[in-house]
């Protein structure tokens, strides 16, 4: 499967965020896509999965033009993303959080169980009662543990602890390695080096550059990039 | 105390009657944020619906699951044709169902003309329960309220359809991403908010006049009942037709039925002064 964005534009009301990216992400691969704050980078994760609407530009997965599909049809093609902010239902219970995401309750352990117990029989517990990280471990741990060939994920590290982190870059490699396709949004630049195959550096909602991530230049003007 | 005892039962059907109409502007409201000014109109349209179904010799009661059945087909068709295309602009839905209201009546004025129109009561007389005489069809229409309520509110508190509906009422664009088609969830709500008022309006058409102005009377009831008992809380219909009907009940027989109307009102308005905003997501 393959997700490619061209001129990808869009933004909130009259203000534009992104002025025409365009990246491709294939099946069997990690997309690190890095930033500063304000770069555009969640702005580019709603209008992939459709909770914002693309003014311009296309994306088509699998050569289908979902530019204009709603998120739900998008989801149903194949995408999956986990959000920086709010990323479950607060209001609803763990339990409720992956029936909605067609987890039967017989497959509810296997998904809380992949950060080991931190997760583990909290089912009943309503999510917004989990601390932030635990949350974000949730939501990455849905994400991770459905059959969606294209993941996209913004900043699943985010208020992780470090022994956490480590844990979701194995299942982020594990879901490569099965075949999935992962966009990374990260600021945690040691694991995207660790995870990535290829970078795009986002900057003002446009690609400044980008290339695989064997490219020994490309990491070091990455982290400069990140820096200034 | 027989007085009193009659006031009470008045009371428990004033309640029941608020709460059906109520229940489906509650759950369009709560769900959709579409605030249905046509809502009357769709009570009017059962009553009709009971009316032709009584000309036609068929049975009351089964003009409750028809009423049901072809109101839900009318939000259908409304959600699809109107208020799709307009539910995310609060001030287009409520432009939009002021005019559909007005349609809808003219529509049984040139079907049905402006003449009152009446459907038998299917049960006349009245029953003698806690030391008073009292019609037995208000003692059925309780009963029936309570049955259509509780199985609403199990509908939305124990199924699948019913977490669905909470997690778009939380948070619409999540529930996009997790893959839930909330314009069919919309297209089912609103056709089950038209069909509870079909209901209601086959229930209470016994009880007055059928005509195409009929709706009126039941919307500002119903609204207040939404504001008292609030609007992203199903459950909260009940309670606030409870209060509502308690407090006009308790007014008018201490005052009159305009008195009832201000008190009533004056408590929506104290209500919206003192509630503070429900966390999204704390629904049904």
């Amino acid at each position: 499967m393959r997700l490619e964005a061209a001129e990808l534009r869009s933004g909130y009301g009259t203000v534009p965020v992104l002025h025409g990216v365009s990246f491709a992400v294939s099946s069997g691969e990690i997309v690190a896509l890095v930033g500063r704050n304000g770069a555009g980078k969640t702005t580019l994760v709603k209008t992939v999965l459709g909770v914002l609407r693309a003014t311009g530009g296309s994306l088509h997965l699998d050569g289908v033009d979902i530019t204009r599909l709603p998120p739900s049809r998008r989801v149903r093609a194949g995408l999956r993303a986990t959000f920086q902010e709010r990323p479950l239902f607060g209001a609803l219970t763990v339990s409720d959080n992956l029936r909605l995401s067609g987890f039967g309750s017989e497959s509810h352990h296997r998904v809380l169980d992949a950060f080991g117990p931190a997760l583990s029989g909290r089912g009943s517990q309503r999510t917004g009662t989990l601390s932030g990280g635990e949350q974000k471990m949730l939501s990455a741990a849905i994400a991770l543990a459905t059959e969606a060939p294209l993941l996209v994920m913004d900043e699943p590290t985010e208020g992780l602890q470090p022994s956490n982190v480590a844990l979701l870059g194995d299942h982020i490699e594990s879901a490569r390695n099965a075949g999935r396709g992962v966009l990374l949004i990260e600021q945690h630049l040691e694991l995207a080096k660790r995870l990535a195959d290829r970078f795009i550096v986002l900057e003002k909602g446009e690609v400044v550059d980008g290339g695989p991530a064997a490219d020994p230049g490309l990491a070091a003007r990455v982290a400069r990039r990140l820096l200034i | 105390m027989d007085a009193l005892t009659l006031e009470l039962l008045n009371g428990v059907s004033l309640f029941a009657i608020l709460a059906i109409v109520a229940l489906g502007l509650g759950i369009v409201f709560g769900l959709m944020g579409v605030i249905n000014l046509a809502h009357g109109e769709f009570v009017m349209l059962g009553a009709y619906v009971a009316y032709v179904a009584h000309t036609n010799g068929l049975s009351h009661w089964l003009s409750l699951p028809l009423a049901a059945v072809v109101l839900f087909v009318v939000g259908v068709v409304i959600e699809v044709g109107l208020i799709r295309r307009i539910h995310r602009r609060p001030e287009l839905t409520i432009l939009a169902t002021f005019g559909l209201s007005v349609c809808l009546r003219q529509i049984a004025e040139l079907v049905f003309s402006k003449d009152f129109q009446s459907v038998p009561n299917p049960v006349p007389g009245a029953t003698r329960a806690f030391g008073v005489l009292f019609p037995t069809y208000r003692y059925l229409l309780i009963v029936i309220v309570a049955g259509v309520v509780a199985a609403t509110l199990l509908a939305f508190t124990r199924s699948r359809f019913g977490l669905v509906v909470r997690a778009i009422v939380a948070d619409r664009d999540l529930a996009e991403s997790a893959g839930i088609r909330t314009g069919v969830t919309n297209l089912c709500a609103f056709g089950v908010g038209a069909a509870t008022a079909g209901i209601a309006g086959a229930l209470v058409a016994p009880l007055g006049a059928v005509e195409p102005q009929a709706g009126l009377a039941y919307l500002p009831g119903a609204f207040l009942v939404v504001i008292v008992g609030g609007y992203n809380r199903l459950w909260g219909v009940a309670a606030g037709a409870f209060v509502v009907a308690a407090v006009q009940t308790g007014v008018i027989h201490f005052y009159d039925a305009v008195w009832a109307q201000i008190a009533s009102l004056a408590l929506a308005v104290l209500v919206l002064q003192f509630r503070r905003p429900t966390p999204a997501g704390a629904v049904v």
